[in-house]
């Protein structure tokens, strides 16, 4: 089988397209994500979808709609027990996202849906059809709009809320409409790499670019450009291999994640230790 | 199937479900008072799905599937503690990368190479068909835990409560920090059959949780914690019978029911008490 075999099957080529797009959305949010500390919130909206598209499919409505409800329901439950209780915040949010996702299941084994429980947990991003194609290219492109206008305001309110408060920002619409963006940026991972995976795409990325780089624009492109590249690799890996898509895809981003922890140039670990070993001689003087 | 109400207890592998998710929910309700306490909820998630590449490599190499998960659970915490303490990044993402790249390293070991636990029993669990040296390695998990936790909670609590002080008082919390890690992996091994790895989470925080809002005290808080979760254990795996549905996935909304009953109803921390105190304080000025 020759190198460029995958190249020439359409279903690898929108594989690719759709893994760059939606790699793209999910990289520019894990910025936000991994400065505000909120991998456990990824994590837990991803998850908490589940019984909402099992919901919509009774109802008749999109699948999209249903997950997008049930993700801001997550968040939203989250917050007002933990103002309404004594529990530490990341105690609700586990009590609120397992909840939901047992929910979810027990839903799914009672009722006949013609998704596959296997695709929505892992994604089946070189099946996907042409209507789920459309939606993940609809949901993914004005949340990245929107991500990418508003990325000032979010900054600040990520990195220093108080201060964001004091020149007028309304910070407690932007907490939501982060939770908004997050929810949405979920809801267009979903056909691709699933409700089990994308927390890696929402996680990783945002750390890789933080240890190559100190300035925001920069961390943008560079999570973008990480996890397009790992996401091709996944895609392109997993052909040979005959594996889990949605797995190779989180191991590539998980290499990249590895190679910049080792060779950044100013926060790896090859410099840091060059940076200490003359330190360390002067001190010892 | 029979329908009568004693019916789940005149199938033999009903009987065996039943009791394995009740010791299972107990164990992990009796840790989940310390990781509630200790914030490690992201953590708990985060060993849950790390032990996933351990049992397919297990099964690969001949060897048990607990040991397997066991070491790669203990694996992924050394990893997480090592990349934290060498880059500027925050707990929580570190947490999220390791994690991520173990469970995803799991999955494609499945995908490649089907184990004797397929993809579906891992993340979802199946107490069902759960096989007796399976069995076996998950009751010697439980009672060392058990014997662990038993004899250690008094150091644990003062740890997970205020560490400056632990170690003010000679305590090595470093030891103590890595005991509750093994523990936290151990019991996600157990767990793994009877709820998955998806769902262990819930297990190993909502009992906790649910004790925490009914006393003050932490004695108290360990009785009423495991009650919950070897009751909820029983009766979710005894409803899953009839409900015809996913084990775990019965028991994990069971304790969520009961976490939202009590979050209401609490005598001193419930959300009526709180409204009655309210409008009480306010009557004299009214």
């Amino acid at each position: 089988m020759s190198l460029l075999e995958p190249f020439h099957h359409a279903f690898m080529i929108e594989a690719l397209l759709v893994g760059a797009l939606v790699g793209t959305v999910c990289a520019v949010l894990s910025c936000f994500l991994v400065l505000k500390g909120w991998s456990l919130m990824g994590d837990a909206v991803s998850h908490a979808v589940l019984p909402g598209v099992v919901l919509a499919h009774l109802a008749g409505l999109p699948l999209a709609l249903g997950a997008f409800v049930a993700g801001l329901f997550c968040a939203g439950a989250t917050g007002w027990i933990k103002a309404n209780s004594r529990l530490r915040e990341d105690t609700v949010l586990g009590i609120v996202f397992t909840g939901l996702f047992a929910f979810g299941l027990v839903l799914f084994t009672k009722v006949e849906t013609e998704a596959h429980l296997s695709h929505l947990l892992f994604g089946n991003i070189l099946g996907i059809e042409r209507s789920g194609l459309l939606q993940t290219v609809a949901v993914a492109l004005p949340t990245l709009a929107v991500i990418l206008t508003l990325r000032r305001d979010l900054l600040l309110f990520c990195f220093d809320p108080a201060h964001a408060r004091a020149i007028g920002l309304n910070t407690t619409r932007l907490h939501y409409l982060l939770l908004a963006l997050l929810a949405a940026t979920v809801v267009a991972s979903l056909q691709a790499v699933g409700i089990l995976l994308v927390v890696a795409m929402l996680v990783t990325p945002g750390c890789t670019a933080r240890l190559l780089t100190d300035r925001f624009d920069g961390m943008l492109l560079l999570a973008a450009g990480s996890s397009v590249l790992a996401t091709a690799a996944g895609v392109y890996a997993s052909f040979f291999l005959n594996g889990s898509t949605g797995a190779c895809i989180v191991l590539a981003q998980a290499g990249l994640f590895a190679l910049a922890l080792v060779f950044a140039p100013q926060h790896g670990l090859l410099a840091r230790h060059r940076a200490v070993a003359p330190g360390g001689q002067a001190a010892g003087i | 199937m029979r329908n009568g109400v004693f019916a789940p207890f005149e199938y033999d592998y009903m009987l065996k479900a039943i009791l394995v998710s009740g010791m299972i929910g107990g164990i992990c309700a009796f840790l989940s008072c310390f990781i509630t306490l200790k914030g490690w909820s992201l953590l708990g998630d985060a060993l849950s799905h790390s032990v996933v590449p351990g049992v397919s490599l297990a099964w690969l190499l001949g060897l048990p599937f607990s040991l397997g998960a066991f070491a790669a659970g203990v694996l992924a915490a050394l990893g997480m503690g090592w990349v934290k303490q060498r880059s500027r990044l925050r707990e929580d993402a570190v947490i999220g990368v390791v994690f991520t790249a173990f469970f995803a390293l799991g999955l494609l070991l499945l995908s490649l190479y089907p184990s004797h636990l397929n993809l579906r029993t891992i993340i979802f669990g199946n107490i069902l068909a759960i096989s007796d040296p399976d069995l076996l390695q998950v009751a010697i998990i439980a009672a060392a835990s058990l014997l662990v936790l038993g004899l250690k909670w008094r150091d644990l609590l003062l740890f997970c409560f205020d560490e400056a002080h632990a170690r003010s008082l000679g305590l090595n919390t470093r030891f103590l920090h890595f005991l509750l890690l093994a523990l936290l992996s151990a019991t996600a091994v157990a767990a793994l059959q009877t709820v998955g790895a998806c769902l262990v989470v819930a297990m190993l925080v909502t009992p906790g949780a649910t004790a925490y809002l009914l006393t003050d005290r932490f004695g108290r808080m360990l009785g009423i914690a495991t009650a919950t979760g070897a009751g909820c254990g029983l009766v979710g795996a005894y409803a899953s019978y009839f409900l015809n549905g996913s084990t775990g996935g019965c028991i994990v909304v069971l304790q969520t029911l009961v976490f939202l009953a009590v979050l209401v109803l609490a005598p001193k921390h419930g959300l009526l008490a709180a409204r009655a105190r309210r409008r009480e304080a306010a009557l004299p000025t009214a």
